[in-house]
């Protein structure tokens, strides 16, 4: 984080190329051997909403998706993550350095419909990352529906992605309460210790597949979008990409060939 | 030929808005009425000393039939540290109202300084904030001050505050009563310039400039000239409604440090407290009251529903760190 690059950041506090580092391009391509399938489903223009499991202690699904569809388009992704990051020293930083946005819908709102930008989401939220075993790509509730209200106010598409292999990366083995806290225990911290095994992620064959976008007629900017509309449309969205997970696992023959 | 009166004539905001006034055509009398000593004159200005009295006001608002009245006591401009409670401009604000409001009045354009404090400044606001973005909502701010004030423990942050949304929310009263008055709280953002000690000034003011150790959120300020540029242009157009007032872009404090050409020091992201006035004293680096929330989270504001109305700042934030030398 050198002085020097900061007139570089954008509005948003984004490195030029994002999370496309060196290192991140390393495991990407030589740990990960990230694939993807119908990337072509990924618009060339205006922005889009693109949804997708969540997964992993420190999730990487996030820099895997954002880099990918940088690579093929050329365009930028930001990742909308929980504000709380941002009340800790240098994470916040870091975080929009790599092209994440803390997830005020405002925030998502400037991004889709100014910018015309991509913004990634994860309905899963919080629940995605501490995924039991018995859990694993299963899609957890997806919120109340406000990442569809989001993509039909700034009137783009939201464009679902399947990620197979980030939910093996880091297995959650157990997660204790402790001081109020729920503390998750992986099987990565039982063999390389707590902090080492936070980082250290198993090299897992990971695909991504994009399905083709979701186009609403309701018009932009409305006040208010009805609240069961956007229910049946979150769902629809989650029952798509659940049969694409399905399909996927169904298909591999190996965690760690694919 | 429109007739103004400024309130806050001595303030570093209205004395600029003043001589800005002077200068425009189609304008008649030009009143500026302030509490304190009496200011320096300014030529083609007829400046009032006022104690407050209702019935003076409404005299003086007759007497030289003013039509259009800026009111500049609610703007942060003169205290180093944004923790100085502002009660004598909420009141003064009420009066000014009343006086307004009363029949036989005719003014018709009321133009309103408020300060874009009235925002929350957490994580969990958006990058840029809107008019209509709820003020404090969600912070746990609203009820915090709410409850400090009323057992007189306060912060001065959180008085000021108070003040200044019960101001807001007085003259949205008066404009709900009075329908041919056009009514424009114009929210500034924080002020520099010549004479200006809020708190962004008094921040970048210091010889050695602290920063938040691992936070550099993009910062936004608002020069002096822009401000009088903003409120004259509400005035000249009788705008209504509650606006967004800033000079243009954001920077981030490193940027700030390098242009100015000045040292750097990381401290911690602690509030200091009762320490700041101490420091503040002895000359010691330090981030002024208000200033810590804004370093970590932006302070940002959404400048859209101006424009859209006309108003274009000429200041963008480089030239108002240009401004501080000058």
């Amino acid at each position: 984080m050198s002085d020097r690059t900061d007139a570089l950041l954008d509005r948003w506090g984004r490195a030029p190329g994002g999370s496309a580092n060196a290192p991140f391009r390393a495991a990407y391509r030589n740990w990960f051997r990230v694939e993807w399938e119908g990337i072509e489903h990924v618009p060339r223009r205006g922005g889009g909403l693109i949804v997708a499991n969540h997964a992993g202690l420190v999730p990487v699904d996030g820099g895997i998706i954002a880099l990918g569809v940088e690579e093929e388009t050329g365009r930028s992704v930001y990742a909308l993550a929980h504000h709380g990051f941002w009340r800790f020293p240098f994470l916040g930083e870091l975080l929009e350095r790599i092209g994440a946005v803390t997830g005020h819908p405002e925030n998502a709102h400037r991004l889709l419909a100014e910018d015309k930008s991509f913004v990634l989401v994860f309905p899963e939220g919080s629940k995605g990352p501490v995924k039991p075993p018995s859990q694993r790509y299963q899609l957890q509730r997806f919120g109340r529906g406000g990442f569809v209200e989001t993509a039909m106010r700034a009137g783009v598409p939201i464009i679902p992605i399947a990620v197979m292999g980030s939910e093996d990366a880091t297995p959650l083995l157990k997660t204790f309460r402790l001081a109020g806290q729920d503390v998750p225990l992986t099987l990565n911290m039982l063999l390389f210790g707590p902090l080492l095994g936070m980082l250290l992620q198993f090299p897992v064959k990971i695909r991504c597949r994009v399905l083709p976008p979701v186009h609403f007629d309701e018009p932009p900017n409305l006040d208010h979008y009805p609240r069961s509309l956007l229910m049946d449309r979150a769902e629809a969205i989650r029952g798509d990409l659940q049969r694409a997970l399905d399909d996927m696992l169904l298909r591999r023959k190996s965690i760690w060939g694919g | 030929m429109r007739n103004v009166l400024v309130s806050s004539a001595a303030s570093p905001l209205g004395r600029r808005l003043l001589e800005h006034l002077r200068g425009r055509e189609g304008l008649g009398r030009i009143v500026g009425i302030g509490s304190g000593p009496s200011p320096e004159r300014i030529a083609g200005v007829e400046l009032v000393r006022f104690e407050g009295a209702h019935g003076e006001l409404v005299e003086l608002l007759r007497a030289h039939e003013i039509d259009t009245v800026i009111h500049c006591g609610l703007a942060p401009d003169r205290n180093g540290s944004r923790a100085e409670p502002s009660e004598a401009g909420v009141i003064d604000t009420m009066r000014l109202g009343s006086a307004i409001g009363s029949e036989g009045s005719l003014v018709r354009a009321w133009i309103v300084a408020s300060s874009t404090d009235v925002y929350p400044v957490t994580s969990r606001a958006p990058r840029l904030q809107r008019e209509d973005g709820s003020p404090l909502a969600g912070s746990g701010g609203a009820a915090g001050a709410g409850l400090g004030v009323g057992l007189g423990i306060g912060s001065g942050d959180e008085t000021r505050l108070a003040s200044l949304l019960e101001a807001e929310d007085y003259v949205r009263d008066v404009a709900a009563r009075a329908p041919h008055l056009n009514v424009a709280i114009l929210r500034l953002q924080q002020l520099v310039g010549e004479g200006v000690r809020s708190p962004m000034a008094a921040l970048l003011g210091q010889p050695v400039m602290p920063r938040v150790l691992g936070f550099d959120a993009p910062i936004q300020m608002l020069a002096l000239d822009d401000a009088v540029r903003a409120l004259a242009f509400a005035a000249e157009v009788e705008l209504a409604g509650v606006y967004n007032v800033s000079s243009s872009g954001t920077i981030r404090l490193r940027d700030a440090i390098r242009v100015l050409e000045r040292r750097a020091l990381p401290i911690l992201p602690l509030e200091a407290g009762l320490l700041t006035p101490l420091a503040r004293r002895l000359g010691v680096p330090h981030v002024p009251g208000g200033m810590l929330g804004p370093l970590r989270f932006g302070n940002a504001v959404d400048t859209s529903k101006l424009a859209a109305a006309g108003f274009h700042p000429e200041y963008d934030q480089a030239a108002c760190l240009a401004s501080l030398h000058g």
